[in-house]
């Protein structure tokens, strides 16, 4: 009988591990240049006192994406594809040219990303970020889809150097304790304004999209929605996990030691002479594998999206003259992105910045088209939200708009 | 102007959508919301008028008979129309054009593709309004955008040129299920999508949602479904065929040949599997039994049992006759084997040997008895360098005791998965 339980159990594990994979990538992606940058500046400037914002952040993570991943096991279509066909084509072309402004804005910072990464190794953007860019166009269109995501899978694993480069900073852990379990709720500008800049950074509009694309790509079955599920929860907690050792390290180091972070290599060359050459050398690699990673996969999302919306022909497995759109908009992504940042003497910071103030006006937006999707009993059918889980999920709606609406006052005040 | 029989007059759905509908006295009654349509003709027929009453939340219907003239501008309805609105209600053999149509996903069996419905172009003829075109193009977009002649103008001014029309015609077109709970609407007069390609029907279910890949492939006859099956990624097999009633795949797998059948069902559950198994019929079930009996990824898993074997004292005469008698199609002809009593293989022979030796030849003088055969036991990678070293398009398959238990041909081994090679 136990021979039997663990062998069930098993089985579980080896479908889990099947069907994992989307929540888990989407979640690391996530963890991009833009979002290296907020994390290390939340830890240098704060310390360790806004680690607990994570903690809510992890919980609308959660429910946010759950809903994404729930849609496409259902509906079996992709969030661009609902949206067409739920509220015409008028909507539909707004919504994706808002899209494609905000996630073009999260591309030109994931080569910003490169090329500030690989600074810290001398080398010139100008080499970087031309290398940095044909590199990622032809990884996804000379590369099978497979081998491809094989890449991706294995390029989660970097992750584990933010881990490690907390470890070696050597923490105070009673102080990180303390400041989880009796978090200051002082909330002042300047704290407000990174709190949302973590939000910001943490639930991105792009994801959403591309999370339920991957769930639809993964042809996940109803009966099997529970792994998804879990896959989700899963990758949500890896990102925060990640998110908060980055804060964790730049706090026991930059914090204390009184240095203001302006930018994510700022923080790797800071933490050169605290803990180390190892500790700077891997943040670099971290930051450089976490801005590749995102570059690939944000102009593919983005041009899926738009040519799923607006019925074009999508696919890397498709000849460019049988996807026109598909290549032109994936290509147009990289290379003028790229070519901003080769501009000279542009400023890496403000670029970054722009981008998120982008994705926190268009987030609510796409959240709002979820939640009327997702209740809409005709395509969830006994899978729409049920009435507790929308009052939450409508509550965190309504908190990221306050969040948003004062985030960009306060940048304009 | 509908008041002249003769005229033909083309109009797009999104030009009509929205008009103000207006009664004979010319009073304002509500919006039109959509159009139905009964699909049957070559060229469907608009039915009923939906409208959307002012200060009613719920749509009404009207019967195109009410119509009295029907412009760019406006839809004026005959006397007395107001009082025959009724409560809109769906039909099997009907759909609504902005509902079902507009904004949806289609197939499109001239090309065999699966696009996307931009715009809707309809005909008046005869104080009839038909659906005649779908428009997949750019312009459909513009023009729902309210921007055509303004791009035109641009495009015009500027490179002498203008957006090209994607028309498609609407009898190569099959509407899917917009509502996952409700079936497939059949455009009966074509039923195009059986006529296509196998590997182009499965390439457009493959694009599909899960509610449509499963109505599409309910639609196909027993034979396409067998062959889209095959030509499908195996990835999509077991979400459709848990979606369609057992007794209906049993019958489709037995459409196919029996190593087909087993590769497909070896990937399924446990449960499954066997359940299939018992609906078939009996000869095909002991086939499949006896092949699912092998490991996968051996040369027992893909060998067929559709080979001719005869006795080595067998004449030419009697093999022609025999190979005359063998009415299941076989796979290959290339080759016949010869056996001992017990079945052992002792040697091959071709057909050109039939065709040319004497016909009182036995096939043991005549056979080739220097055989390249695979165990039941090999790998496929095995397998597949014998055939490359050899170039032979098929290859026997022996047990432990040199018994022969069937044969693989070069597209079986062509066909098998490229990770167990």
């Amino acid at each position: 009988m136990k021979g039997f339980d663990l062998r069930r159990r098993w089985k579980g594990f080896v479908l889990f591990i099947a069907v994992a994979g989307p929540g888990i990538i989407t979640s690391n992606v996530d963890n991009d240049a833009g979002g290296i940058a907020t994390y290390s500046m939340a830890g240098s400037h704060f310390g360790y006192q806004l680690l607990w914002s994570l903690i809510p952040i992890m919980v609308a993570l959660v429910i946010i994406q759950e809903m994404s991943a729930r849609m496409g096991v259902i509906t079996g279509k992709g969030l661009s594809d609902l949206i067409r066909e739920r509220f015409g084509v008028k909507v539909t072309v707004y919504v994706l040219v808002g899209v494609v402004l905000t996630n073009f804005g999260n591309v030109i910072a994931e080569f910003a990303g490169i090329a500030s990464s690989l600074e810290i190794f001398h080398l010139s953007k100008y080499v970087s970020v031309p290398i940095g860019a044909v590199l990622v166009w032809l990884l996804v269109v000379k590369g099978t889809y497979r081998s491809v995501e094989k890449i991706f899978l294995y390029a989660c694993l970097f992750y584990v150097t933010y881990i490690i480069s907390g470890f070696l900073s050597r923490p105070d852990w009673g102080e990180i304790g303390k400041s989880l379990v009796r978090p200051e709720f002082d909330l002042s500008s300047g704290r407000l304004g990174m709190i949302i800049g973590l939000v910001g950074t943490t639930i991105a509009p792009w994801m959403q999209f591309y999370l339920q694309a991957s769930v639809v790509e993964k042809n996940i079955m109803t009966k099997n929605y529970k792994l998804s599920r879990l896959d989700v929860i899963a990758g949500s907690i890896v990102v925060t996990v990640v998110a908060g050792f980055i804060v964790l390290t730049c706090g026991a180091t930059l914090f204390k030691a009184g240095i203001l972070v302006e930018t994510a290599a700022d923080a790797a060359l800071a933490l050169k002479p605290l803990a180390g050459k190892y500790c700077s050398a891997l943040f670099a690699f971290g930051l450089l594998n976490a801005s590749l990673f995102a570059a690939s996969i944000l102009p593919l999302s983005t041009a899926f999206l738009v040519c799923e919306g607006m019925g074009w022909e999508t696919g890397v497995n498709k000849k460019f003259s049988e996807a026109p759109q598909f290549y032109g908009l994936y290509s147009f992504l990289i290379f003028l992105g790229a070519g901003i940042i080769l501009l000279p003497n542009i400023p890496l910071f403000s670029v970054m910045y722009i981008s998120q103030i982008i994705n926190g006006i268009v987030l609510p937006a796409i959240l709002v088209f979820m939640l009327l999707l997702i209740n809409n009993k005709k395509l969830m059918g006994e899978y729409a939200n049920k009435r507790a889980y929308n009052a939450i999920s409508w509550a965190t709606v309504a908190i990221l708009c306050i969040l948003t609406i004062a985030y960009v006052v306060s940048l304009i005040t | 102007m509908m008041q002249e029989p003769d005229l033909k007059m083309f109009l797009f759905f999104s030009e009509l959508y929205g008009r103000p509908v207006v009664d004979s006295e010319g009073r304002t009654v509500g919006k039109l919301a959509d159009l139905k349509v009964l699909l049957g003709e070559l060229f469907p027929r608009v039915t009923t008028l939906v409208v959307k009453k002012r200060h009613e939340k719920k749509l009404a219907a009207l019967s195109w008979n009410d119509v009295e003239s029907l412009n760019g501008r406006l839809v004026s309805l005959k006397p007395g129309a107001e009082s025959r609105f009724t409560p809109l209600d769906v039909g099997n053999e009907e759909i609504l054009l902005r509902e079902d149509l507009l904004d949806k996903q289609v197939v499109d069996t001239l090309g065999a593709k699966i696009e996307r419905v931009n715009d809707i172009h309809l005909l008046i003829v005869n104080r009839d309004l038909r659906t005649v075109h779908v428009d997949f193009g750019v312009r459909g977009i513009l023009r729902r955008l309210g921007c055509l002649k303004t791009v035109d103008r641009f495009t015009n001014w500027l490179f002498a040129y203008g957006l090209p029309h994607k028309f498609i015609s609407w009898k190569y077109i099959q509407p899917l299920a917009s509502d996952p709970k409700k079936n497939l609407k059949l455009n009966v007069t074509t039923l195009k999508l059986q006529e296509l390609h196998p590997s182009d029907i499965a390439d457009i279910i493959e694009e599909l949602d899960k509610a449509n890949r499963s109505s599409v492939f309910k639609m196909l006859d027993l034979e396409t479904a067998a062959e889209t099956l095959q030509e499908m990624d195996p990835k999509l097999h077991l979400s459709l065929i848990e979606t369609t009633p057992e007794e209906k795949i049993s019958d489709i797998l037995e459409e196919m040949e029996p190593d087909e059948a087993t590769d497909i069902l070896a990937d399924l559950p446990e449960e499954k599997k066997q359940r299939l198994i018992r609906t078939m019929e009996k000869p095909y079930r002991q086939t499949v039994e006896e092949l699912l009996k092998f490991e996968e990824g051996t040369a027992g898993s893909i060998m067929t049992k559709d080979f001719i074997a005869l006795h080595r004292d067998t004449t030419i005469a009697a093999a022609i006759e025999e190979f005359r008698q063998t009415t299941h199609p076989l796979e290959t002809v290339a080759y016949l084997y010869v056996t001992d009593e017990e079945k052992h293989l002792l040697g091959v022979i071709t057909i050109r040997h039939l065709l040319l030796c004497d016909k009182q030849e036995v096939l043991g003088r005549l056979m080739n008895p220097h055989l390249i055969k695979a165990d039941c036991d090999d790998d496929l990678a095995t397998v597949a360098e014998l055939f490359a070293k050899y170039k032979f398009i098929e290859l026997p398959v022996v047990d432990k005791e040199n018994t022969l238990q069937g044969i693989i041909t070069l597209q079986d081994i062509v066909k098998a998965k490229p990770e167990e090679l």
